[in-house]
């Protein structure tokens, strides 16, 4: 069982590999957070299984592997011809990071309007300290377990994207995370931070695609505020190598009639897990959050929720849908809390679970915690194979074994992805998945 | 709806209704928990030396373990030496023969509590193996069982005289290391209920018993064993009730039930021991272990639990269906209110082929108790075709109680076919308002919606123990709900 000792290791292993190259050093406020992420690390607890909320995720491998730190040199990929990795007729903001750090590329922003940033963390910390000045004083370190610590102890690299009051843009936001490591287990933190005013809109696409094999560890932390009556559409489609570690922690807060619908799909990486933690912190507050899963030889998937209702009158809207073949693993954990004071609330959390082959395992737990009384929640969660009688039907027309269970899978997973909005990235999502039923 | 309010306000205020102390001559070790302890325990008792090795054994595992925190739920640290972990009403030589033996006294307590034995035993037909704390003092119906070849005595007495049975199965589905309480019961258990059904035997009556936790102070620590050989039958009842008093009072009791092939094992609970007052000081802390251990094809175990008392409720009756085609059924009802606390649930451990569980579980939170439902459904590689369906509904009454659910389950056979669902709310103003538009009072409203929330669970009781439960839950609810 993994101990306090040797997760101090590891952490300190890591930073002193990477400390020496971090950017904003003469930030004193930037120093002072990663100090403090730095220092919170002997009161973190051992993620270990009487850890409830790593009971069925184990991090034995992940301890037990030393990573190297991304180069922060990125000449190298200055001439990288990324078109083979773009979604074809998507138009689209653009950023591209390549091992954890955004490449120069000539970027097209011309029609962003003036009063949205779209940037690196790096090119931002000089170009709008005082906002993430203000941002790390609010908002803290976000040093909650040993990767969240991790991540806050080296902010290195990432996004910020701010937009402001009642603009909607037009256009979606892409960010693709591309893993050139050259066979290299490496060490890659983006940390991001999207604003969202009052009243503003946009849709935000985070593609996290391969490229080379790699067993590196990926250790995403995002942090989202959508300011009253803000909306953000957020889509993340997780398709790295399947030997990576991927990890990535999410904390969105929603002020009054805020609406974020976020679609969360993973394919990818040997061990993946997702943290969102959803704060609705005022009245009115709408939070839909689907999600995707497939998992096959050798994969772990953890999707792991909490939705705190803090406010009156909010809704959420969980529903993830996994598929499991080969000796695949998946494990959900989706948590609703509705606090005391937070009346009429609406929270409904669902997972399904298609096992296609005898091996698979699915570990899933969805929870309520509930301290109001004028609420209406529920969950549900299913864990099934594929219904005979419809194999039958299909076979009985004429269609084979093969394709028929493909179809049948295409059809459950459809409830998902058909809600994606962008046809680009739906096809996507389609093709992939067909990929991964049929491997 | 404040009239609602003013209904919880009364609720939250109503005394309890069983609390009184029986005066009775008891025989009661000095508060404290050593060998030396349990030594006296045993000696007491007269026991064989093996079953104070394993008494030993089981104390000298329990000093190295920790008590467990993962539970919902908050109470002071509880200090194992202020408790006295025996008391027996005194009593001059052997045991009671008949009823006229037993302390005129201990009746009148039963007939207060509207459990008559004489009036049962004439007229329910049921058979009351009745613990007044830590020792059994009267046995009825007798008789009739030794005739069908079924033994249902106090566990001391399966010491006794059926040292052979007890030895082969007393710890064999909750080992003593199991968990903390668990393995403090095996240390310091007093006494309890023995039943063992012989091969192709169906007990000719509901068997019973009354638990009843009377003397200040002390913990009890019941063991309840129940094997049902072959293709036999048996439905058992359990019911609770406690006097009032300010100490909190810790109960660890353990329930082991073993089914055979074609065996079927109903174990009903009717548990309304002393919940504490309005400020939650006071009342039983109840950490119980009860699990059923599905031996054979198509063995059945099914448990069904009232649960309306108690400071604090810990309880996760639960079944391993380990021989193909084994059904578990898992019925609950768990009312909190004032300052109640509920962490209750089951496990279905599924192992064998084409075993099948079922899980209706519901709570209701009043005043400011906390209602948690708590549990696992395992399929492991082997539970080929298993089935389980899981239904969680939560009834909320006012707005300071709190109801939470949290369902843990692993599935690693594709044939399993697993359904859970959940609700939470609180009784809906449509149906309330379509009661009262057809003349019902609010308050009968009210009553009718709650027991029509909770009937599923109360038809699987027998028919004796549904009418004590709908009145329990009146009687709980009385003035919050109708």
């Amino acid at each position: 069982m993994i101990t306090a000792a040797q997760q101090n290791d590891w952490f300190l292993h890591h930073l002193s590999q990477s400390a020496g190259d971090l950017p904003g050093r003469g930030l004193v406020w930037l120093n002072t957070h990663r100090k403090r992420a730095r220092q919170s690390l002997p009161q973190l607890p051992a993620l270990n299984r009487e850890q409830e909320a790593w009971r069925y995720t184990s991090i034995e491998g992940l301890l037990q592997q030393r990573f190297i730190p991304a180069s922060t040199d990125i000449g190298a990929f200055k001439t990288l011809d990324i078109n083979p990795w773009l979604l074809s007729g998507l138009d689209a903001y653009r950023l591209v990071f390549v091992n954890g750090r955004c490449l120069p590329l000539p970027a097209d922003f011309t029609d962003l309007p003036d009063d949205a940033v779209l940037s690196s963390l790096r090119n931002a910390l000089s170009t709008h300290p005082e906002q993430l000045c203000n941002w790390f004083e609010q908002n803290g370190s976000r040093a909650e377990n040993l990767f969240t610590t991790l991540n806050s102890a080296l902010i290195n690299d990432g996004m910020l994207l701010h937009i402001g009051k009642d603009v909607v843009l037009e256009k979606p936001i892409e960010i693709l995370y591309l893993n050139l490591g050259r066979n290299h287990s490496l060490l890659v933190q983006p940390r991001n931070l999207v604003v969202l005013e009052s009243g503003a809109g946009a849709t935000l696409i985070e593609r996290y695609v391969g490229g080379d094999p790699s067993s590196g560890f990926h250790n995403h932390l995002t942090e989202i505020q959508l300011s009253g009556g803000a909306s953000l559409e957020h889509y993340r489609l997780q398709d790295e190598n399947e030997g990576t570690h991927h990890l990535c922690t999410i904390f969105l807060s929603q002020y009054e009639r805020s609406h974020y619908r976020g679609t969360h799909v993973s394919f990818g990486g040997r061990w993946a897990r997702t943290d969102c933690h959803a704060l609705l912190k005022q009245p009115g507050a709408r939070c839909e959050v689907n999600g995707l899963y497939t998992v096959g030889d050798a994969q772990l998937n953890d999707f792991h929720l909490r939705v705190r209702h803090a406010a009156p009158g909010c809704t959420s809207r969980e529903w993830f849908k996994g598929i499991l073949h080969g000796k695949g693993r998946a494990v959900f954990d989706g948590h609703i809390i509705v606090d005391r004071d937070a009346q009429q609330s609406d929270a409904q959390l669902s997972n399904d679970n298609l096992m296609l082959t005898r091996s698979a395992e699915v570990d899933t737990k969805p929870q309520l915690e509930i301290y109001a009384d004028d609420v209406k929640c529920s969950h549900g969660t299913t864990v099934g194979e594929i219904d005979p009688a419809q194999l039958f039907y299909l076979r009985s027309r004429g269609i084979d074994r093969e394709k028929a269970l493909t179809m049948l899978s295409l059809g459950f997973a459809a409830g998902i992805s058909s809600e994606i909005r962008l046809a680009a990235l739906r096809e996507e999502v389609d093709r992939r998945l067909m990929q991964k039923v049929n491997g | 709806m404040s009239t609602t309010e003013n209904r919880v306000t009364e609720l939250v205020q109503k005394e309890y209704e069983h609390g009184f102390v029986t005066e009775l001559e008891t025989d009661t070790l000095p508060p404290g928990l050593s060998e030396e302890t349990i030594h006296q325990i045993s000696a007491r008792k007269s026991e064989p030396g093996w079953l104070l090795e394993a008494r030993l054994k089981a104390y000298r595992h329990w000093l190295n373990m920790t008590d467990p925190e993962w539970a919902k739920l908050k109470h002071p640290q509880i200090d194992y030496q202020a408790i006295s972990y025996y008391s027996a009403p005194k009593k001059g030589g052997g045991g009671p023969e008949s009823l006229d033996e037993v302390d005129p006294e201990l009746i009148a307590a039963y007939n207060r509590l509207g459990i008559p034995l004489e009036e049962q035993k004439a007229l329910a037909g049921v058979a009351v193996d009745a613990v007044f704390d830590s020792v059994s003092i009267a046995t009825t119906f007798r008789e009739p069982l030794a005739k069908a070849g079924v033994i249902f005595c106090s566990f001391s007495e399966a010491v006794r005289h059926h040292p052979e049975l007890v030895r082969k199965y007393l710890g064999s589905v909750v080992p003593y290391t199991d968990n903390y309480f668990a393995c403090l019961n095996a240390a310091v258990f007093s006494d309890g209920t023995f039943v063992y059904i012989p091969r192709g035997v169906r007990c000719p009556m509901e068997l019973s018993s009354y638990f009843r936790i009377n003397e200040a102070n002390t913990g009890q620590f019941e063991r309840t064993l129940i094997v049902a050989e072959e293709g036999s039958h048996v439905s058992y009842l359990e019911g609770c009730t406690a006097p009032k008093r300010d100490n909190n009072q810790l109960h660890a009791a353990v329930v082991e039930l073993v089914a055979m092939t074609d065996a079927t094992i109903k174990y009903s609970t009717v548990q309304n021991w002393y919940p504490g007052d309005a400020d939650g000081r006071g009342g039983i802390y109840n950490f119980v272990t009860k699990r059923g251990d599905c031996r054979g094809e198509r063995s059945h175990i099914s448990w069904t639990q009232v649960e309306t008392g108690s400071a604090i409720t810990w309880k996760y009756p639960s079944c391993i269906l380990r021989g193909d085609d084994s059904v578990g059924e898992f019925h609950s009802v768990a009312v909190t209110r004032a300052g109640q606390q509920a962490d209750t649930g089951t496990k279905m451990i599924h192992m064998g082929r084409n075993t099948k569980s079922t899980i209706v579980s519901k709570g209701i939170s009043a005043g400011r108790g906390q209602n948690t439902y708590r549990g696992l459904v395992r399929m492991t590689p082997k539970a080929e075709n298993a089935r389980n369906h899981t239904r969680c509904d939560s009834l909320l009454i006012g707005n300071r109680c709190g109801a939470h659910t949290f369902p843990y389950i692993e599935v690693k056979n594709p044939s399993a076919k697993v359904e859970h669902e959940a609700t939470t709310s609180r009784i809906g103003e449509d149906q309330l308002f379509y009661c009262r538009q057809r003349g019902l009072s609010e308050e009968n409203a009210v009553s009718l919606i709650v027991n029509g929330f909770c009937k599923e669970v109360f038809r699987e009781l027998p028919m004796e123990f549904a009418m004590e439960a709908q009145k329990l839950l009146d009687l709980t609810l009385e003035g919050a709900v109708g």
